[in-house]
């Protein structure tokens, strides 16, 4: 079996098909960057710890930094621009607003995302569940109540009957 | 910011078109959680990586006679939602799921970690603890070991370039109760105490296993009724000074959870 060095990949990112070429060391946050513009993932720490460069993939939460592209064919990718539906914030995303969860906002992408996985997998979490399941996100402004606030009210409202 | 180094890359499909592609130049990819920091960092130069996450076999999680077999690929994620894993082996579930953040848990492997010989490990205290065996598999053969055997030292495992850890064992039914204490500011634990009571041909042994705190993994077994002190236990060890403490204030640490955990062990009702 040979090794390649570029590789065809077929994902689908925020509901749209792409095929691209990438090359084996191309992370998943350079190409959702530099190849589809999708520039809300961020990096920062590059060694998994910071979360801002999370996304989810399948369902799973993944760090951008530390995953690679071409593992992206066939997978569907969810990017925090995929988090709203049209001009409609997402509960989550609307929490932020409303409990201040965001100050510079560098970190934010990171934490929607993140709280978004949560929201997924543990539909009524505990305060003490969303805390830990967002430890692997760092915030320097915020002190992390707000945010905490902010997916508990999520929460709350996904649960309420529309 | 930093880009990895360039590298080609090998997709198998099977154990055995991966044994092909591994050389002395390659390394096997599974969850990257520790590999592509450690490139990125330049520590590690493969001219190829071959990625083993797509092969089946190795995504494998079954009973087979008296042992629970772990694949080479299965996420920290994946093994303590399984099942078999929560009724069969809950301790190791609390495990896993204490590992790093859920992303880590999500990529990350049980095989990666060991292979990585991370000396601050959850994983490997507690595989530790349990009496986990492994397979390494080349296209010399298969070669079956302790845990003991294939941690050799800090970030040292006894994995050949050509080999893969393709299953994990662990042996069921022995374990009476089981605990996993651990201590932890940064993003590793500063301590981390796997206690548990197992059956020995009738008598009650206890074992208790610290991790962290040293190179390698440091195991004591007890006979029933005999005294357990954290204080003697920890004076015993030659512990590292690192970014999480000084000798002192980690030996007292130690000292601390291994008591705790065994109070905690003594409260259990069963694994």
């Amino acid at each position: 079996m040979t090794a390649e060095t570029s590789i065809e990949i077929r994902p689908v990112v925020n509901g749209m098909s792409h095929t691209s070429i990438v090359k084996p060391r191309v992370t998943v946050a350079e190409y959702l960057r530099d190849y589809l513009g999708l520039t809300g993932t961020k990096t920062s720490c590059e060694v998994e710890v910071c979360g801002v460069c999370s996304v989810i993939v399948d369902g799973l939460p993944v760090s951008g930094c530390a995953a690679l592209a071409a593992d992206l064919d066939g997978k569907t990718v969810t990017t925090v621009e995929g988090l709203a539906t049209g001009d409609t914030l997402s509960h989550l995303q609307q929490a932020f607003i409303e409990t201040f969860a965001t100050q510079c906002g560098f970190c934010t992408p990171g934490f929607l995302v993140m709280g978004t996985a949560l929201l997924a997998a543990n539909p009524q979490p505990s305060r003490d569940d969303v805390m830990e399941y967002l430890e692997g996100n760092i915030c320097r402004c915020t002190g992390y109540r707000p945010i905490i606030e902010a997916v508990l009210l999520a929460a709350e409202r996904m649960a309420a009957p529309q | 910011m930093s880009v990895l180094p360039p590298f080609a890359l090998h997709r198998p499909s099977t154990i055995t078109e991966a044994l092909e592609a591994l050389s002395f130049d390659d390394m096997p990819l599974g969850g990257g959680t520790e590999l592509l920091l450690a490139m990125r960092m330049r520590m590690l130069r493969p001219d190829s990586l071959v990625n083993i996450k797509n092969i089946p076999e190795l995504h494998t999680l079954e009973i087979d006679g008296d042992h629970l077999v772990i694949g080479g690929a299965v996420t920290h994620q994946t093994a303590a939602e399984h099942p078999l894993v929560v009724d069969q082996l809950p301790i190791l579930r609390r495990v896993l799921l204490e590992v790093g953040n859920p992303r880590i848990r999500a990529s990350g492997t049980l095989a990666g970690n060991l292979i990585f010989a991370e000396p601050k490990s959850d994983v490997i205290p507690i595989l530790l603890a349990l009496d986990a065996t492994v397979t390494l598999v080349s296209s010399r053969g298969p070669r079956n070991m302790t845990i003991d055997e294939l941690i050799l030292g800090p970030y040292y495992a006894a994995r050949e370039p050509d080999e893969l850890l393709s299953e994990i064992r662990i042996p069921l039914g022995r374990v009476l109760r089981a605990v996993y204490l651990k201590y932890q500011t940064m993003e590793r634990p500063t301590v981390g105490v796997a206690a548990l009571d197992h059956d020995s041909d009738g008598d009650v042994v206890r074992r208790v296993v610290i991790g962290a705190a040293t190179e390698l993994p440091v195991r004591h077994d007890f006979s029933p009724g005999e005294p357990i002190e954290g204080k003697s236990i920890a004076e015993t060890m030659e512990i590292v000074p690192d970014i999480a403490g000084s000798e002192r204030y980690k030996r007292h640490v130690v000292a601390i959870y291994v008591d705790r955990a065994l109070a905690a062990l003594d409260r259990e009702e069963r694994a």
